[in-house]
């Protein structure tokens, strides 16, 4: 099943656990073909790829992710796949100071005001958790 | 269909690509329960989780990388998926500076010797080659 939301379980799992370790999302992203930018919207009928309307949202909340402390890790692009079989566009690891900072920057108004990008170009996603038992930085 | 090495055709592919620029190998891993030890090998018999064996194959791969100019960029065990619906126990990254540095690494004399604790603790992966593109990373 493709998605690009947590479910309400998968939301509730994660508010319930430790606010205030950091944590590290790991993203699986696959992109549409083309954008699916809402009317209304800038970008809105300029027949942008949904990769090109990904990486808007990418530079933006770059910007967001500094100013709460997150650091992207690591970002892969042209992914091939050497061992299994699978369909992804991208590799993104981004660090948050804590689960308290990832969930309020979804809530906030400048995260909500890049958000249609995302909507626009991604089809859909994996975002993984995981602990870190040992990072180059 | 789970895999645990790449075909023959995947395996020209990586080596045959023209770039030649960085590489990370994003590894999703999946762990036996519990290790299992060839007879012949020294651990055979330990009772404990096949992720303790695989960070043996980890810490030992990464030794080997270092030569080659390679490094592990993070380790991470599974909490949980927030979004989608997957299976994986470990998302393991390694940066190299160009695929023949990872070609070297699986070469490197001391592999053979290491293997013994990727096939005892690992079940099943996938092994995502990708360009590096954020330049905070880049070494």
């Amino acid at each position: 099943m493709k998605a690009t939301q947590p479910t309400p379980e998968q939301a509730a799992g994660f508010l319930a656990r430790d606010q205030d370790a950091s944590i590290v999302m790991v993203n699986l992203l696959k992109f549409k073909d083309k954008a699916t930018y809402a009317g209304g919207t800038p970008e809105h009928g300029q027949g942008l790829s949904g990769a090109e309307a990904y990486m808007r949202y990418s530079v933006e909340v770059t910007k967001i992710l500094a100013d709460i402390g997150a650091k992207p890790l690591f970002g892969g692009t042209l992914p091939r796949f050497m061992i299994g079989a699978g369909d992804w566009d991208m590799v993104a690891l981004v660090r948050y100071p804590s689960r308290a900072a990832m969930i309020g920057m979804t809530q906030s108004p400048a995260y909500q005001a890049i958000h249609y990008h995302r909507d626009a170009g991604l089809d859909h996603q994996h975002l993984i958790e995981v602990t870190e038992l040992f990072a180059a930085s | 269909m789970p895999a645990f090495q790449p075909t023959a055709a995947q395996f020209r592919a990586f080596r045959d690509d023209p770039h030649d620029g960085p590489v990370a190998q994003v590894n999703l891993l999946k762990f036996r329960v519990k290790a299992a030890y060839k007879p012949s090998d020294p651990e055979h018999g330990r009772d404990e989780p096949g992720g303790a064996a695989y960070q043996r194959y980890a810490d030992a791969f990464a030794m080997a990388a270092a030569e080659a100019g390679g490094r592990c960029l993070l380790m991470g065990a599974t909490e949980r998926y927030f979004i989608g619906q997957g299976d994986w126990d470990a998302v393991m990254v390694m940066h190299f500076p160009n695929r023949q540095a990872f070609i070297a690494t699986v070469n490197h004399p001391s592999y053979e010797d290491m293997h013994r604790h990727r096939e005892a603790g690992l079940l099943a992966q996938d092994l995502i080659t990708t360009r590096p593109s954020i330049p905070e990373t880049q070494p």
